[in-house]
């Protein structure tokens, strides 16, 4: 197969990218810049003044109690991130290849689950959680007493509300990877006396890791969007940042402050992601390294 | 008077409740936009575009409407302040955010003269010249609901007498089972109150220092902070919750219109000569945009009209009470009941008007910042 190395000077390189460059210059880099310029300007009197000051910026490097919802949210992310794998990965693992009689019946919960409203499925774990709930009920009922869970409300709610909504994605990336993965490659390790275990560590879990690492970041960057579970579940004692920063805006009107709040959750997020990213692309490397070797 | 949510707005059923009465007022208009002779772009609160109330002006004044709806007082006037006055003739909102919009240049002012009738109509209080809506002596909107702040108590739970102050939300026994409501600065207000401060003087750095204080220990005692009232009345109804601070009427009174009569608002006993009630008052107001069509008078006319406030009053997402006197007599004896007319010279006797609050913008960096640091 011949390579064709093409440089960015190249007119037809540049004539093909043209709408995407569009598209991302206009709905993408141009928000991300007016929300920058945005964190220089100066409320007055709930009117945007357009004056050029570091005010909000001083007030953003001073205050401890935003980086403590920032740390949260971060730490939220990491933490739904780890669990959505967790519980992912082995319902995906099983979706694949032990319960392939009943895939199509499960891809049909897994799409329910896409299209139904993150708002009702988190109001239904009230219904569930709440003192008075269905989760109590069936505690009292096996005699674990009157309260036994008391559950919502608290910072523990806000995740099962986080992975319960977002648990679906990684299922979905990861399901489509190992269901991509040539079943003679597991084959041809069991012939050559690998063990379930070693031939899942060293076939499977490599070749499914694209799905993985989709997942992952799919659950990272959207907890830190996240903040229904936290008013509705967490009941609002531990807001997250997108809470933060929706009552900058709203509540406020301090559409600056706001704004810088948001560019430094963009800033993290993206840190964070160029980090992943070099991770794995070394990782691939060093796999590419040893197959040399081998 | 409502949350800033809302919230969650926004993405919750509040939402969705609004959203779908706008769809029947759009599906209802007996004409399209485009047919009438007279086009009205009004911001308001839900309710307030409900079709009973805004189809028969619009039939009798081939008037069709443009409605925005907002889910918060101070979104609703940045999106104003920020050039969208050009595109509204009419706001329904919280009373200082009509007040506002006279500093901020984009009020059209109401000739006392023009609106005689309607004064004369309204409960005494709130007749000419009625200050909290007033700037530089010229009138900037109409009150056209209210209601009153106190802690809303369930009387299965809890006792009235226990809340002759906030100390509960407080006190380490009503430990998780205090609610405060998310509303921007509602929930604020009664905390400074009860601090022995008045939330209207300009406060010097100690005061603020100790609503501080006060706000901190307050979140530290709560079992909840809501944005959404569905939850909070939820708690309030199964007894999980015992207070909710900051919604007063606004998340009882719909409570009690529907069957719910062990749930009350009630006012706290006045502290260091403070009163400690709030009265809260939506208002509506007049926009100079340029085109200042006179229907928008007629509107105004209408929206206090006796009639028209009775179905103001209970609406399908809330209830409240209105200033017009006259409706009082168009209410049921239930309904009476139901909007504790009864306890409303108690209410007006221990509260303070709503106007500005010099501090607002410290309150809320306060609230924000304990809340956040938690």
């Amino acid at each position: 197969m011949r390579v064709l190395d093409r440089s960015w000077q190249d007119r037809g390189v540049l004539l093909n990218s043209l709408p995407l460059l569009t598209l991302l210059t206009l709905f993408f880099i141009g928000p991300i810049l007016l929300t920058l310029l945005l964190t220089f300007q100066e409320m007055r009197s709930y009117q945007l003044q357009w004056v050029w000051s570091l005010r909000v910026w001083s007030e953003v490097f001073s205050k401890y109690s935003y980086w403590v919802v920032i740390g949260r949210t971060v730490s939220m992310a990491f933490l739904s991130t780890f669990l959505c794998i967790l519980i992912a990965y082995p319902a995906a693992y099983a979706l694949a290849t032990r319960l392939k009689n009943y895939a199509s019946h499960i891809q049909i919960l897994i799409i329910f689950s896409f299209l139904t409203d993150a708002v009702l499925k988190t109001f239904g774990w009230v219904l569930v959680l709440d003192r008075n709930g269905i989760g109590n009920w069936l505690l009292q009922h096996l005699g674990l007493g009157d309260e036994a869970l008391n559950f919502l409300f608290t910072p523990r709610a806000t995740l099962l509300g986080v992975v319960y909504n977002l648990s679906v994605y990684p299922l979905f990336t990861i399901y489509l990877s190992l269901k991509r993965i040539d079943r003679d490659l597991i084959l041809a390790a069991y012939d050559a006396g690998a063990s379930k275990w070693q031939t899942f560590r060293e076939v499977t879990l490599p070749l499914s890791r694209p799905g993985l690492y989709a997942g992952a970041v799919l659950v990272f960057v959207l907890t830190l969007g996240t903040f229904l579970e936290s008013k509705v579940l967490g009941g609002g004692k531990s807001p997250l940042a997108p809470e933060l920063i929706r009552q900058t805006f709203e509540t406020r009107v301090n559409w600056p402050l706001g704004a810088a709040l948001t560019v430094v959750l963009v800033a993290i997020a993206t840190i964070v992601l160029a980090v992943a990213v070099r991770l794995v692309q070394r990782t691939r490397q060093e796999q590419a390294a040893k197959g040399a070797e081998a | 008077m409502k949350h800033s949510l809302s919230a969650y707005h926004h993405m919750k059923r509040r939402t969705f409740l609004k959203g779908m009465g706008a769809a029947a007022v759009s599906a209802a208009a007996p004409l399209p936009a485009f047919a009438a002779k007279e086009q009205l772009a009004y911001m308001c609160w839900e309710g307030y575009d409900a079709q009973a109330i805004l189809e028969p002006f619009s039939a009798k004044h081939d008037v069709a409407f443009s409605v925005d709806i907002i889910t918060d007082s101070p979104g609703g006037f940045a999106k104003l302040a920020a050039g969208g006055y050009r595109d509204c003739d009419i706001v329904s909102s919280d009373l200082p955010w009509i007040q506002r919009m006279g500093p901020a240049g984009f009020a059209r002012y109401l000739d006392p003269a023009e609106f005689a009738e309607q004064y004369a109509g309204f409960y005494p209080e709130f007749q000419a010249p009625f200050d909290p809506l007033l700037f530089d002596g010229k009138i900037t909107g109409l009150p056209s609901r209210w209601g009153w702040v106190g802690p809303s108590v369930n009387l299965d739970h809890d006792k009235v007498e226990n809340w002759r102050s906030l100390d509960p939300v407080f006190d380490p026994a009503y430990r998780d089972k205090i609610c405060l409501l998310d509303w921007g600065e509602w929930p604020i207000l009664p905390l400074v109150l009860h601090a022995g401060i008045n939330p209207w003087d300009e406060l010097d750095e100690d005061a603020l220092a100790e609503i501080r204080k006060v706000i901190a220990a307050a979140l530290k005692n709560t079992r909840a902070i809501v944005g959404d009232m569905a939850i909070a009345q939820k708690g309030l109804l199964d007894g999980s919750l015992y207070g909710l601070i900051g919604g007063g009427t606004y998340t009882t009174l719909n409570l009690r219109v529907r069957g719910h009569l062990n749930v009350v608002s009630v006012i706290p006993e006045e502290r260091d000569g403070l009163k400690q009630g709030i009265i809260w008052m939506e208002a509506t107001g007049l926009v100079d945009n340029g085109r200042n069509p006179e229907v928008a008078k007629e509107f105004l006319k209408y929206i206090v009209a006796p009639e028209t406030a009775r179905k103001l009053a209970i609406t399908a997402a809330t209830s409240n009470l209105v200033p017009t006197k006259a409706t009082e007599d168009l209410f049921t004896a239930e309904e009476r009941v139901a909007l504790q007319l009864d306890y409303v010279p108690t209410a007006r006797a221990g509260s303070n008007f709503l106007r500005p609050i010099p501090n607002i913008d410290d309150f809320l960096a306060i609230w924000s910042e304990e809340l956040s640091a938690r």
